[in-house]
């Protein structure tokens, strides 16, 4: 695994600053995570003590952190210009010409590695929150440390850890698909992690096939990106976009269009890849299900990392959509929709990890809303920030869950924040970011996000048409509204008022558990009531009779530490306004740091300038009015009256809008009514096609000769052979009559003679 | 001794028969003495073998260890050997199956095994000499000849309706091979009208597709269409596919491991080494069909695995989907599709034999092979799951592994030719996964049952058969270049008989490597840089003689 470095980088004109810079060492970081996965994963079997898997399961997550930490810094230290730095190891395709727009290409696929201001903040955040989330699961999944499969897990997690580095770290489109079906396979497994269980299964399954949807229209993009550029490498398309793009018109395949229409049509088709990657509607659905996975899963896989790989790609490909005004369209309207309707779903669920999975997708869509209105920097900048809160709510459900004996029903919860202090102040910060409360990261990734949408509308814009962008605005705040709200329920359901898991239920909220039953996302009846905690020292029944109390520090020391990021996470990109009033604070630290990687477009005359004030007041009323009204909304139905008999009285009010909601518009129904049900009719009548028409017609085929044949058979015994017997008949009777003229008497042969010339005469006469 | 050249690879080619030969010298009831002399045959040949790979002059696309001795020479019929790198990687993936091959037999034969190991060993010559020949004459015999051994195969050794697939196989494949001998016969005596002479050799019929383009549209289309009927039911492309999932459901777990290997590329290398090269310009002309047919194939293959109840069949099905996908990068005519169309031979011949071997597993120790009859199989087989899921995920294209190189290629080359033909090709790998995982989820995951639950997992024999398909998977996916550099020289040369001048389009290298070069610096606007024009970053680039990677060499 030599790289493949040419000594002429070295040589780089000492006035032109190098676009990128050597690094021997990248391929370690997303290696280390694939040597963890290989020496866990084919011989952790054997290895008698967890301790080990854990050390090279942690250590090689931890290494790789350190060792992105170090890349970053020397990237830190390089001109803004020519921040990348990558390796290539190895010639990965070589396929030979390929006919493409202007001519031959003969481009090489490598196995590369780039470096970039983009790729490094993705690498931090994979290996970072992946280390604390590894540490979390040595916690969380105590109980599997018993019982043989808790190697498979960390394998399966190191194995996910490195596709996600390979999808960000990659230095081409093919390197970046293969991780983005590697964390695709990873999701696959750890999602069906509980096996036995046949939902986890069939949820894993349903991810992975969802996926494969959206793989289509990221295959068709690429392959377009292919016909256009000739290549796939980022540098290549990065220094050749501005002269396509500049082009009068691209012909492909005899159709003539504008640059911008291939650009929007490709687009499309990555969106799509995105869509389904990111569960954006129409390609949410898995997500919610992905849920049947162990909590740790949910929290690396479902919230922090994979899912934001659709944003990763926009972002890694602006210079496609800076150029596509109509896919950057397509990405606001299905972002901000994605963001309402998803928010409105959290609304009425009970099952934490459900609310939780709709937060995700919703926040998802903000992301999404953010890149639709041109404003990448924003939205990845909510990609981090919602990874800390995200991941440390994940975290601190997953910990919640594991104190309650694997209960994930809210409604059986409550009154967790005295027995679990740590946890629940993680979380109650985290929702407090997450709602965009000042000054919690929420704020002012989330912000930033609506002010943009919000700006491209009032300065009429060159993204997108205006209208749109007013729609989308309205849909981000009510968003925003049922974020707060559903958060606020989920804190105050779980953390106040009184626990009713021990049988204390006063007011006759808690439900039937499932956590006893058919089991939780534990999935096993065997070990369903052990404490997931390990260093309690408690056996399994005094546990569940002492009922839920702080969890081990490996579990709150994630939760906490990604809490505390995501309190003061949102000044590394703290706004220009802001700035101008707290100088203190440098201002849009990640913006500037992205924006090399960013197209620039010359500006364009805008219409009016925006007013100070708009900018100021739209900022207050989103943190002092909105979000606060929804929290304390919630507030007031779910803690103040700890009956919850609003929300009671609000349901029987209007049944069928609370069935909907909770029924999740039934849409799961809608895609098995109206797709996969006719799928499966279809492959049943093709079957039958198959077996009876064009088989049939080989086995047809088969019987007209064999029925010919039978009939030739008789043919032969009745006709020719009857032939031969008749012949031989005729020849014995003739014979007979011959005998009798065979007589001997001159008379009778010379009547024949005369006869016979009688005959020949009158013949000859008539001819 | 073992250097590369004409007489090695003939006795690699005919060290099975003899083996064969000596085998028959044995009393029948010596059964380890079949097994292990057999295993043994084909590890020496496979190892005899291995010295073509190293020995192949890659920057040659001239047919190399050539040799030929007179035959019939009032006919022109030669004995003409030698290889290509197209033939060598299919010769080579025949030597690597057969050991394989002999191996998953040794639990699942349990009778007659003296013939058994025999017809074997016969069958094992016979494909190894189609990829040898240089000779029409030769091709059709050994093509022929190949035909026995595995109607005997199946129907002895078969399941229940061993004798009916049997008879199928063997007649439908027979009614194909006879189209292309009429073709064959059609083409040496347009040759004789054309040179006076008689001659069956492969170079010779390459050579008339000059000729061929100056007859008769009919006559063409006819030639073409014989052609192409003889190789599809091969290979086998809807609608001629049905012998298939017969064949493979009763044949016996080392009979659909050859058949889906080695026996089902015979019709695809027909369509490279003689459809294409000799007639190019009829082939171009009834594309269009051909390419439906593929499509076809592609989606009708995967909707029909998916409601199979066999495992057997199931995977069946998906062998006509994944040769539909094969088919469709070969009639791309460029060298992506054609090498990505390579790759899936390859690919194909090592995943889906995995599948099959997987399923022979399960088989073997319940003797049924109903999807509904197993759930929660990685729970008491967990090396049998990993393994089963590694050909499952190389059967679905899963970059990394196998599988994706094929596909990915193909499709690649299918959307250079025809984008639209490439989108619903591109819907057939979401079908892929669904069925393939659905079957993967019924069999493996879920509550087991008490009769599953005392199923052995692998044992070392079953592992170490499996141990090279896995490798070679690995191997594939993560380093194909080796592979693409033997066939780089043949497609290049295939692609210019087909297309004249493909290779001679302006060459986009250079500027790539200066676009390269530039890099992140491209997204800045213009208006930074004082002084350059927009459209002519070229300028900002300092000049160098190789770029720093990506790029393009």
């Amino acid at each position: 695994m030599t790289t493949t470095m040419t000594a002429d980088m070295t040589l780089v004109h000492a006035a032109t600053t190098a676009a990128s810079q050597p690094g021997s060492l990248l391929w370690l970081i997303p290696f280390l995570p694939l040597f963890g996965f290989l020496i866990n994963g084919l011989s952790g079997r054997k290895l008698k003590s967890n301790a080990i898997v854990d050390t090279l399961a942690l250590g090689s997550v931890g290494v790789a952190f350190l060792l992105t930490l170090y890349y970053f810094i020397q990237l830190m230290g390089l001109p803004a210009e020519g921040r990348s730095i990558h390796q290539s190891l190895w010639t990965w395709f070589d396929i030979g010409g390929a006919q493409v727009m202007g001519g031959l290409t003969t481009y090489k696929i490598e196995w590369a590695y780039k470096f970039d201001v983009l790729s490094a903040c993705m690498a931090l955040l994979v290996t970072g929150a992946g280390f604390l989330i590894h540490l979390f699961s040595t916690g969380y999944m105590a109980e599997e440390r018993n019982d043989g499969r808790y190697y498979r897990f960390m394998a399966y997690m190191n194995l996910f850890v490195f596709s996600m580095l390979n999808l960000v770290l990659g230095a081409n489109i093919m390197m970046m698909f293969l991780g983005w079906e590697g964390v695709g396979l990873c999701s696959y497994l750890l999602i069906g992690f509980y096996f036995d269980k046949e939902s986890a299964a069939i949820a894993g399954k349903k991810a992975f096939v969802t996926n494969r949807i959206g793989d289509f229209g990221f295959m068709i993009g690429f392959f377009l990106i292919f016909q256009v550029f000739g290549s796939l490498d980022y540098d290549t398309l990065m220094g050749s976009v501005r002269e396509v793009a500049n082009m009068k018109a691209i012909t492909l395949y005899g159709h003539t269009a504008s640059p911008t229409w291939w650009f929007n049509l490709i687009g499309c088709c990555l969106f799509v890849g995105a869509m389904g990657k990111s569960a954006q509607i129409p390609l949410y659905v898995w997500l919610p299900d992905a849920m049947a996975g162990p909590t740790p899963v949910s929290a690396l896989i479902h919230a922090a990392t994979m899912v934001t790989s659709g944003l990763y790609m926009i972002t890694r490909l602006n210079f496609i959509y800076v150029n596509a005004p109509m896919a950057l369209a397509v990405v606001l309207a299905f972002g901000s929709l994605t963001a309402f309707v998803a928010a409105t779903m959290g609304l009425a669920q009970y099952d934490i990890k459900k609310v939780l999975a709709y937060s995700t997708v919703s926040q998802l869509g903000f992301m999404f809303m953010g890149m639709g209105a041109g404003a990448f920097g924003a939205g990845m900048f909510h990609v981090f920030t919602h990874a800390f809160f995200k991941a440390s709510l994940f975290l601190g459900s997953g910990a919640v869950i594991a104190a309650c004996h694997h209960e994930q029903d809210m409604r059986n919860m409550g009154g967790l924040k005295k027995l679990m202090p740590i946890t629940a102040m993680s979380m109650i910060l985290a929702t407090f970011a997450i709602a965009g409360i000042f000054p919690f990261s929420g704020f002012f990734s989330k912000d930033e996000i609506l002010w943009k949408v919000f700006n491209g509308w009032y300065q009429h814009g060159h993204y997108n048409g205006p209208t749109l962008n007013l729609v989308a605005w309205i849909l981000g705040m009510l968003g925003a509204f049922c974020t707060a709200f559903y958060m606020t329920r989920l804190i105050a359901m779980t953390f106040y008022g009184e626990y009713r898991g021990a049988g204390h239920d006063p007011h006759g909220l808690t439900v039937p558990s499932e956590a006893h039953g058919h089991g939780d996302d534990h999935g096993q009846d065997d070990h369903g009531h052990a404490l997931a905690h390990d260093a309690q020292g408690h056996d399994a029944h005094a546990a569940h009779d002492h009922g839920p109390t702080e969890v081990s520090w490996r579990m709150w020391l994630p939760v906490a530490t990604l809490a505390g990021l995501a309190v003061v996470g949102g000044f590394l990109n703290y706004p220009e306004s802001l700035h101008r009033i707290l100088p203190i604070v440098p201002a849009d630290l990640f913006n500037k740091w992205i924006e090399p990687l960013l197209y620039q477009v010359a500006p364009v005359a805008h219409g009016e300038h925006i007013p100070p004030a708009i900018e100021y007041g739209l900022m207050a009323w989103a943190t002092l009015v909105w979000a606060p009204g929804a929290m304390l909304l919630a507030w007031w139905i779910y803690k103040v009256d700890p009956t919850w008999s609003r929300a009671k009285a609000f349901v029987t009010r209007f049944p069928n809008l609370f069935r909907w909601v909770n029924a999740k518009y039934y849409v799961d129904e809608f895609y098995e009514w109206a797709l996969i049900n006719p799928i499966k009719r279809f492959s049943a009548q093709l079957w039958s096609f198959d077996t009876w028409v064009v088989d049939g017609m080989v086995n047809g085929a088969a019987r007209v000769t064999l029925t010919w044949a039978s009939l030739m058979n008789w043919v032969d015994e009745y006709l020719v052979d009857g032939a031969v017997d008749l012949t031989e008949y005729i020849v014995q009777e003739t014979s007979g009559v011959f005998r009798s003229l065979q007589s001997g008497r001159v008379q009778h042969y010379a009547f024949v003679m005369f006869i016979g010339f009688l005959v020949f005469a009158f013949w000859k006469f008539l001819v | 001794m073992f250097t590369a050249n004409t007489t090695l690879m003939l006795v690699a080619t005919f060290l099975p028969l003899l083996g064969a030969l000596v085998l028959l010298l044995v009393p029948k009831d010596q059964r380890r003495f079949f097994e292990i002399g057999s295993l043994l045959v084909m590890i020496v040949s496979l190892l005899l073998s291995l010295p073509f790979w190293f020995g192949y002059d890659r920057a040659s696309d001239a047919v190399q260890w050539a040799g030929a001795w007179s035959w019939i020479p009032a006919l022109g019929v030669k004995f003409s050997v030698g290889m290509d790198g197209i033939s060598l990687l299919l010769w080579l993936l025949t030597t690597f199956i057969g050991p394989i091959a002999i191996a998953c037999s040794f639990g699942s034969i349990e009778e007659r095994h003296k013939e058994y190991y025999i017809w074997m060993l016969v069958l094992q010559t016979a494909m190894l000499g189609v990829f040898i020949t240089q000779d029409m004459f030769l091709f059709y015999l050994f093509w022929e000849v190949m035909l026995v051994p595995m109607y005997f195969l199946i129907g002895i050794w078969g399941g229940p309706q061993k004798l009916y697939a049997a008879i199928k196989l063997f007649l439908y494949t027979l009614a194909g091979s006879v189209l292309m001998l009429v073709a064959l016969l059609a083409i040496y005596f347009l040759q004789h009208k054309a040179t006076g002479s008689y001659d069956f050799s492969l170079a010779s019929f390459q050579a008339m597709a000059p000729v061929i383009a100056q007859q008769s549209k009919t006559y063409q289309h006819l030639m073409v269409l014989a052609f192409f009927v003889g190789f599809a039911i091969k290979v086998p492309m809807f609608p001629f596919h049905t012998w298939l999932p017969d064949a493979h459901v009763q044949a016996p777990t080392a009979g659909s491991v050859i058949l889906a290997a080695i026996l089902l590329k015979m019709g695809t290398y027909g369509f490279v080494r003689f459809l294409l090269p000799i007639l190019p310009t009829a082939t171009k002309e009834l594309m269009p069909w051909f390419i439906g047919l593929s499509l076809i194939g592609i989606i009708y293959g995967a909707l029909v695995a998916m409601i199979q109840k066999d495992m057997k069949k199931l995977v069946a099905y998906s062998s006509v989907s994944h040769l539909g996908l094969c088919m469709l990068g070969i009639f791309a005519l460029n060298p992506y599709g054609i090498k990505g169309g390579l790759f899936q031979m390859l690919n194909h011949g090592i995943s889906t034999s995995g599948l099959f071997l997987a399923v022979g597993i399960v088989y073997e120790r319940r003797h049924t092979r109903m999807i509904a009859d197993f759930g929660g199989l990685s729970k008491t087989m967990p090396v049998y799951a990993t393994i089963f899921m590694i050909m499952t995920m190389s059967s679905i294209g899963l970059p990394v592994l196998n599988g994706f190189i094929g596909e990915g290629v193909i499709l690649m080359g299918a959307f250079q030719a025809f984008p639209w033909a490439a989108v619903v090709a591109t819907l057939g790998i979401i079908l892929g996964a669904a069925y393939m995982l659905w079957m993967f989820q019924r069999v493996m995951f879920g509550p087991i049952s008490p009769v599953n639950e005392k199923m052995a997992d692998l044992n070392l024999r079953e592992v170490l058969y499996f141990a090279p398909l896995v490798a070679a998977a690995f191997w594939i996916g993560l380093y194909p270049k080796p592979i693409m550099d033997v066939m780089d020289a043949p497609v290049r040369k295939l692609v210019e008989q087909i297309t004249p001048g493909f290779h001679a389009a302006q060459a986009l290298a250079a500027k790539q490597a200066v676009a390269a070069k530039l890099g992140m610096q491209g997204m800045t606007a213009p208006a930074h840089h004082e002084g350059v024009p927009a459209g002519h970053e070229t300028a900002v680039a300092p000049a160098h003689e190789t770029p720093a990677h990506g790029g393009g060499h």
